[in-house]
């Protein structure tokens, strides 16, 4: 039941996002924000599914079909898997950039606790 | 100040706030398709021009590099900007000293700001010292006795894991190499690149910075990619050149099912294997490798 996937969606992203608000540790508010874009992936792949439907390949097709009628077959939607795809990729990369960026923080202060970041403050 | 043990920053107000998004998305998702919808008009697009127009047989190599392909070329210049951004923030004073002339710019500011402390996190700079003058080489795993302890130090990892990882790279290179070259049809550089910069960090892993020195240098991926993102603008401006459009094929159609099938897409999707590989590549290897900057302590 794809309804399922839809909660567990909810429930994975609200995950991420209490880990974001309330936790002062900046590795874990990166693994939080991870938790998050993971959510997308699911919630992409969900909505590309159809019930019985293959893969959207247009190869092989089954006795008494054509290649073309395949098309017009029940096949996942190909558009929200390229979505997820490219989502993947890039989120690997923003991953780096945010842990990048909480290793020079720890480094400057000594500490991977938000609550010490506080230079601007004067 | 707030209490340094605590762990967690006002939990109930964050519970609160979340939970309050999970029952908006649920609410939500009550609302959206199920899985028995019709497919939406774009997707029939796809699936009807796969065929017909660029001769390939996978509808989502052709939305990647055919239909969304000026989404792609967004896509792939983002992935570009946070491999810079990573290779910016994690670079260190050592091998581009005086590259834009941070080091000398960073003696005056440490000198005025504070003339008499060392510069860096004294503890952590004095360890990465420590690490870098250890004259005593280090053993290769390879070389000790089976049934002997597990390796000291953290270079390579113990005898199960460096076969079963020389074992694993052979079958994940084969496979992201087939992945672009044929897979159900040509094209899917884009997870073929994020499996090939798999194999690397599982060979580093496993064996150690020796085993991929050769190849992941800073020279020669920092070059390869641009490369890659050179020939991305290349192939799609020769498209708005000689056919009028930026994302349109300008490569003779092969036939259904050979490696040349799908015109333009085959060759997008070879730069972008280049482009994806070398840049997650980059990005892991130059957080893996972080020192420390010149920044002064606080």
């Amino acid at each position: 039941m794809i309804l399922g996937n839809y909660l567990a969606v909810a429930a994975l992203f609200s995950l991420g996002l209490y880990a974001v608000l309330s936790r002062r540790n900046l590795i874990k508010i990166v693994m939080g924000l991870s938790l998050m874009e993971s959510s997308t992936y699911l919630l992409l792949v969900s909505l590309a599914y159809r019930r019985r439907s293959t893969a959207p390949v247009l190869l092989n097709p089954p006795k008494g079909q054509t290649e073309s009628g395949l098309a017009h077959g029940n096949v996942a939607d190909p558009v929200l898997q390229n979505f997820c795809l490219t989502a993947i990729v890039i989120g690997v990369a923003i991953t780096a950039v945010f842990l990048t960026v909480a290793v020079r923080a720890a480094q400057h202060y000594d500490s991977v606790d938000a609550d010490d970041l506080r230079a601007l403050r004067g | 100040m707030t209490d340094r043990d605590e762990a967690l920053h006002r939990p109930w107000l964050a519970a609160g706030l979340a939970g309050g998004v999970a029952a908006l998305l649920a609410v939500a998702f009550f609302r959206v398709h199920r899985d028995d919808a019709p497919l939406p008009a774009v997707a029939h697009r796809a699936l009807d021009l796969a065929l017909p127009a660029w001769k390939t047989t996978e509808p989502v190599n052709e939305i990647v590099y055919g239909t969304r392909a000026f989404d792609t070329f967004g896509e792939t210049f983002l992935l570009f900007a946070a491999v810079v951004a990573v290779t910016v923030l994690a670079r260190g004073r050592e091998p581009r000293h005086e590259y834009v002339g941070e080091a000398s710019a960073a003696q005056d500011e440490q000198a005025r700001v504070d003339p008499k402390r060392p510069p860096g996190s004294v503890r952590a700079r004095a360890a990465e010292q420590a690490e870098e003058s250890d004259a005593s080489p280090v053993r290769p795993a390879d070389r000790a006795r089976l049934g002997t302890p597990g390796p000291e130090v953290a270079v390579e990892m113990t005898v199960v894991v460096r076969i079963a990882a020389r074992v694993a790279v052979v079958v994940l290179a084969v496979a992201g190499v087939y992945l672009a070259a044929w897979g159900y049809s040509p094209g899917g550089g884009f997870p073929a690149g994020a499996v090939l910069s798999g194999v690397a960090v599982l060979l580093y892993a496993a064996l150690g910075y020796g085993a991929v020195r050769r190849m992941v240098r800073p020279a020669l991926m920092e070059a390869l990619e641009v490369a890659g993102a050179m020939a991305i603008v290349l192939i799609e401006l020769l498209g708005l050149v000689l056919k009028g459009s930026f994302t349109a094929n300008w490569v003779p159609l092969a036939p259904v099912g050979t490696i040349r099938s799908g015109g333009v897409l085959q060759l997008f999707s070879g730069a972008e294997l280049v482009e994806v590989g070398t840049g997650l590549t980059i990005a892991i290897f130059a957080l893996l490798g972080m020192r420390h900057d010149w920044s002064p302590e606080q």
